[in-house]
C-alpha cells in the first residue's frame, strides 16, 4: 500500500484538461509542482484533427451531418447547434453519457470528453468583466456578493491574455475593459458602415470587432490564423487557443506534468483527521479499475456541472451532502447565457462589394442597458451584448429559392445580397431552483450516479428577450437595413454552453462554497476554478475569466503551500 | 493547387498547349473514383432519370453541370444512407411515376422527351410540391430532389473546387473587395 501511495503521489492533482484544467496544470507545473492532470476521456494530441481542412466532397454526407447517428446517439449534444459532421468526434455520445433532466425545465449539457475538453470546440470570444459585473449582485440583491472586484483580477486578465493571444480593438469602454490585444481582425465593409451609423445615432453604444482567442500574427511558436473558417475541427498550427495548442505544451515543457487520460474521477478523498482532501478516486474508462491518487492540493476543473457532480459524490461523515457543502448551496444557482434572440435584415447598397476568406469571428456590441441611471431599462435588471456579422449568403440560399435551371444556377454562383444580423447574449440571474443533483437510482457504466438537473430562465430574462429583439431591429434599421425581422428561436438553460455557478464564490461560508481565491471554505487544499465558481453570470463569454481566476488561484495556492497553510 | 491550376502549369511545363483530349483525360482521371462507384439504391433506369432531372436543375452552362459533378452518385448515397426507409420509398415511387406522367402528357417515356418537355414535367413536380397541403414527415419529391442536387453540386469536387474555387487555406481575410474573389 505504501508503495502504491508513493507512485501515485504528486504535489498537485488537476481534474479536467479543458480551458481551466490546462491553465491550472500550466501554472502549477511552472511553479515547480509535480502535477497529475486527469482527463476522463480519450487522449487527443495536438494535430489529431482528422477533419481539419477536409474538403466537403470527402465528408460522407458532404457536411449535411450523419442524420441517423446524430438523432440516435447525439440527440442532446446536437441541440447546441455546434455539433456537425466535421466535429462530432469531439462531443460525447448521449447514449453512453446520459443525464437526467426535466422535460419542462430542460437543461442542455454539452460535453467533450477528451484531452482539451471543450477548448477544442469553444467559441473563442474573450471579454473582460468589470465592476459593473462584479458588483451586480450586491447592487440589486440577486445572489450573494462577489468576494472580488475588477482590481483583484485585472492583472491576471493581462497575464492570461498575453499568453493566450487575444486579438481585438481597444475601445476605452469602462464596463468592457480593454485587454492585452494582438492586432484586431478586419470588419468588412458593411460592418464598418453599420458601426458608423449606429455609433452616430446612439452615442452610448459601440460596435467593435469580436475579441477572440485567435491569433492575427504568429505568437509564442503558434501560427497566425489562415482564415479557413471552421475552428472546431481543430487547428494544427495552433492559431486558436486550446489546451493542445497552448497550455499543455507549456506544462509539458516543465517536465513536471503527468497527463493521464481515460481517468474518470469518481470522488475526492477527504481525510477527516487533517480536514483536507488527500487525493482522488479514479475509475479507468476502459478497464473500470479503481485507482487512488494523492496530492497536497487539488484543483477541480472538470466543468461547472462535472466538478459539482464529483463534489456531490464525495460524501462522508463530515460532509453528508457532498464535499465542501456545509452551506448547502452546492449544485444550486446554475446559470448560463440566454440567447437565440435578435434580428436580421438586408443591407442594400453594397452589391459590388465582396469578401475573401472565412473569418472565424464577428462583431460585438457591448452592453448598453442598465449601466447607470441614464441607461436604466424599466422592465429588467442587468443586460446583454450582441454578437453579429454582415455577410453575403452562399449557395445554400438556393434551397429556399423557387425555380431551377440555368438562371437559377447562375444566381447561385454569385454570393447573395448582403445581410446583417445581431444575436443577443444575456445575463441569467442566479436562482436557487436552477440546480444540479445526483440521481439516486441510476448510475453510468462507471458507477457514477447520473447528473440530474433542471432549470429555466425567469421573468427578468423573458422581459430582457423582448428588448434584445427590439433593440437589435432598431439598430439594424439605423444601420440602413431593410426588411428587418426579429427572431426568438427559444432557449434552454445550458444551450449556450456557458454553464456556471453551482459551487459559487462568496464572502460568507454559509451561503457559498468557495472564497475569493476559489478555495473551498470547508477544505483548504481544494480549489474549483471552472465555471462552477461563478457568483453571477454577467453577459460576456466567460472563458477568459475562468483562465484569469485559475491562474490567480494557483498563485495563491502555491503561496499558501509554501507558508504551510494548506 | 486546383486542377485548373495544375493543368495550366502542366501546359507551361510542356512548353505548349495541351490537346483537348489530354485535358479531358486529366479531368476525368481526377473524377474516375466517384464516377465508377456502384449504385446502391437506384436501378440503372432510375439512375438515368436522376441524371437528366438533376441536370435540368443544375445544367451545364459555361461551367459544368450536375452530370459532370456526379450528382447522381450523391443522390444515390443520400437515398441509401441518409433517408429513412419510408422516405426513400416515397421518393422512389414518385420517381417511378415520372414515366407514366410523361406518357400521359406527351405520349413518350421521360428519357425520350425533348428538353422542353422534360422541363415541363419537372415544373409540374415543382408546382405539386408548392401546392402540397400535406405537411407530411418527409419533403415532397421535388424539394428533396432539388436539395440533393444543389447540395450535391456545390459540395462536389467539380462544383465546390473547380467552379466555386474552394480552397482549404485562404491565408487571409479581406472584407472590402470590388471583385468577386477568384470566380471563374
Amino acid at each position: 500500500m505504501a508503495d502504491t501511495n508513493k507512485t501515485n503521489t504528486y504535489d498537485a492533482i488537476v481534474v479536467g484538461s479543458g480551458i481551466s484544467g490546462g491553465w491550472a496544470a500550466k501554472e502549477l507545473t511552472e511553479n515547480g509542482l509535480k502535477t497529475l492532470m486527469l482527463e476522463r476521456g480519450r487522449n487527443v494530441e495536438h494535430g489529431d484533427y482528422p477533419t481539419e481542412h477536409q474538403p466537403p466532397w470527402d465528408a460522407e454526407f458532404r457536411g449535411r451531418g450523419k442524420r441517423k447517428l446524430f438523432r440516435e446517439k447525439y440527440h442532446r449534444q446536437r441541440k447546441s447547434g455546434v455539433l456537425n459532421e466535421y466535429n462530432y468526434h469531439f462531443f460525447v455520445n448521449d447514449k453512453k453519457h446520459p443525464y437526467v433532466t426535466d422535460e419542462d425545465d430542460f437543461v442542455l449539457w454539452v460535453r467533450g470528453y477528451q484531452t482539451g475538453g471543450r477548448s477544442l470546440t469553444w467559441g473563442r470570444q474573450c471579454y473582460r468583466w468589470s465592476d459593473l459585473d462584479f458588483e451586480a449582485n450586491k447592487r440589486d440583491g440577486f445572489g450573494v456578493d462577489w468576494p472580488i472586484r475588477y482590481e483583484d483580477i485585472k492583472s491576471w486578465y493581462s497575464y492570461v491574455e498575453e499568453f493566450a493571444g487575444i486579438s481585438g480593438q481597444e475601445e476605452g469602454i469602462p464596463h468592457l475593459p480593454d485587454g492585452v490585444f494582438l492586432p484586431p481582425m478586419e470588419m468588412n465593409v458593411v460592418e464598418q458602415h453599420a458601426k458608423k451609423q449606429i455609433e452616430q445615432a446612439f452615442p452610448r453604444r459601440h460596435m467593435t470587432i469580436g475579441r477572440t482567442a485567435v491569433l492575427t500574427q504568429p505568437h509564442k511558436g503558434r501560427g497566425a490564423c489562415h482564415y479557413c473558417g471552421p475552428c472546431s475541427r481543430g487547428c494544427s498550427v495552433g492559431a486558436y487557443f486550446s489546451t493542445q495548442s497552448s497550455t499543455l505544451p507549456a506544462a509539458r515543457a516543465t517536465g513536471n506534468l503527468t497527463l493521464r487520460a481515460n481517468s474518470v474521477v469518481h470522488s475526492v478523498i477527504y481525510d477527516e483527521k487533517t480536514g483536507k482532501a488527500s487525493g482522488v478516486r479514479v475509475i479507468d474508462r476502459e478497464t473500470k479499475e479503481t485507482t487512488e491518487f494523492f496530492a497536497d492540493v487539488i484543483f477541480l476543473c472538470a466543468s461547472a456541472i462535472g466538478s459539482t457532480q464529483i463534489l456531490l459524490n464525495s460524501k462522508n461523515k463530515r460532509f453528508p451532502n457532498g464535499l465542501a457543502n456545509s452551506s448547502g448551496v452546492l449544485g444550486h444557482y446554475l446559470m448560463d447565457h440566454h440567447f437565440r434572440v435578435g434580428a436580421v435584415g438586408d443591407m442594400p447598397g453594397f452589391e459590388d462589394k465582396y469578401t475573401f476568406g472565412d473569418r472565424p469571428n464577428g462583431i460585438y456590441v457591448p452592453r448598453f442597458r442598465n449601466l447607470d441611471a441614464r441607461t436604466n431599462h424599466p422592465d429588467f435588471l442587468r443586460g446583454y451584448g450582441y454578437q453579429g456579422a454582415a455577410y453575403r449568403p452562399g449557395w445554400k440560399r438556393g434551397l429556399r429559392m423557387d425555380g431551377f435551371g440555368a438562371d437559377f444556377k447562375e444566381k447561385l454562383l454569385d454570393p447573395g445580397p448582403w445581410k446583417m444580423y445581431l444575436g443577443a447574449f444575456g445575463e441569467v440571474l442566479p436562482r436557487y431552483e436552477n440546480k444540479v443533483e445526483l440521481d439516486e437510482e441510476q448510475t453510468d457504466e462507471w458507477g457514477m450516479p447520473l447528473v440530474k438537473t433542471q432549470g429555466d430562465i425567469g421573468e427578468n430574462e423573458q422581459a430582457m428577450r423582448k428588448d434584445m429583439a427590439e433593440a437589435a431591429a432598431e439598430m439594424l434599421e439605423t444601420a440602413g437595413a431593410k426588411n428587418v425581422r426579429t427572431y426568438d428561436a427559444g432557449y434552454d438553460l445550458g444551450q449556450c454552453i456557458h454553464e456556471m455557478g453551482t459551487a459559487r464564490m462568496g464572502r460568507d461560508p454559509e451561503s457559498s462554497v468557495l472564497n475569493g481565491y476559489n478555495q473551498a471554505h470547508d477544505v483548504p487544499n481544494l480549489f474549483v476554478t471552472d465555471g462552477a465558481c461563478m457568483t453571477s453570470s454577467a453577459c460576456q463569454n466567460p472563458s477568459i475569466t475562468y483562465m484569469a481566476l485559475t491562474a490567480r488561484a494557483v498563485d495563491y495556492a502555491v503561496e499558501e503551500l509554501k507558508k504551510g497553510n494548506i | 493547387m486546383n486542377r485548373r491550376e495544375a493543368l495550366k502549369r502542366m501546359a507551361v511545363l510542356a512548353g505548349g498547349t495541351l490537346s483537348a483530349t489530354t485535358i479531358t483525360a486529366v479531368m476525368n482521371g481526377c473524377r474516375a473514383g466517384e464516377a465508377d462507384r456502384a449504385l446502391r439504391t437506384l436501378s440503372a433506369h432510375q439512375n438515368k432519370l436522376i441524371i437528366v432531372l438533376t441536370e435540368l436543375i443544375m445544367p451545364e452552362t459555361d461551367t459544368p453541370g450536375a452530370k459532370t459533378a456526379n450528382v447522381n452518385q450523391f443522390v444515390d448515397k443520400m437515398l441509401t444512407d441518409w433517408n429513412y426507409e419510408e422516405e426513400r420509398e416515397q421518393f422512389l415511387s414518385e420517381l417511378n411515376a415520372i414515366d407514366p406522367l410523361s406518357r400521359k402528357k406527351f405520349g413518350s417515356l421521360f428519357l425520350d422527351l425533348d428538353r422542353g418537355q422534360q422541363k415541363e414535367i419537372l415544373q409540374q413536380k415543382e408546382k405539386e410540391a408548392r401546392q402540397s397541403k400535406d405537411k407530411g414527415a418527409y419533403k415532397p419529391f421535388f424539394d428533396m430532389l432539388k436539395e440533393y442536387t444543389v447540395v450535391g453540386y456545390f459540395t462536389s469536387e467539380v462544383g465546390a473546387g473547380e467552379v466555386m474555387g474552394w480552397t482549404a487555406v485562404p491565408g487571409k481575410y479581406e472584407g472590402n473587395l470590388d471583385q468577386p474573389p477568384g470566380k471563374r
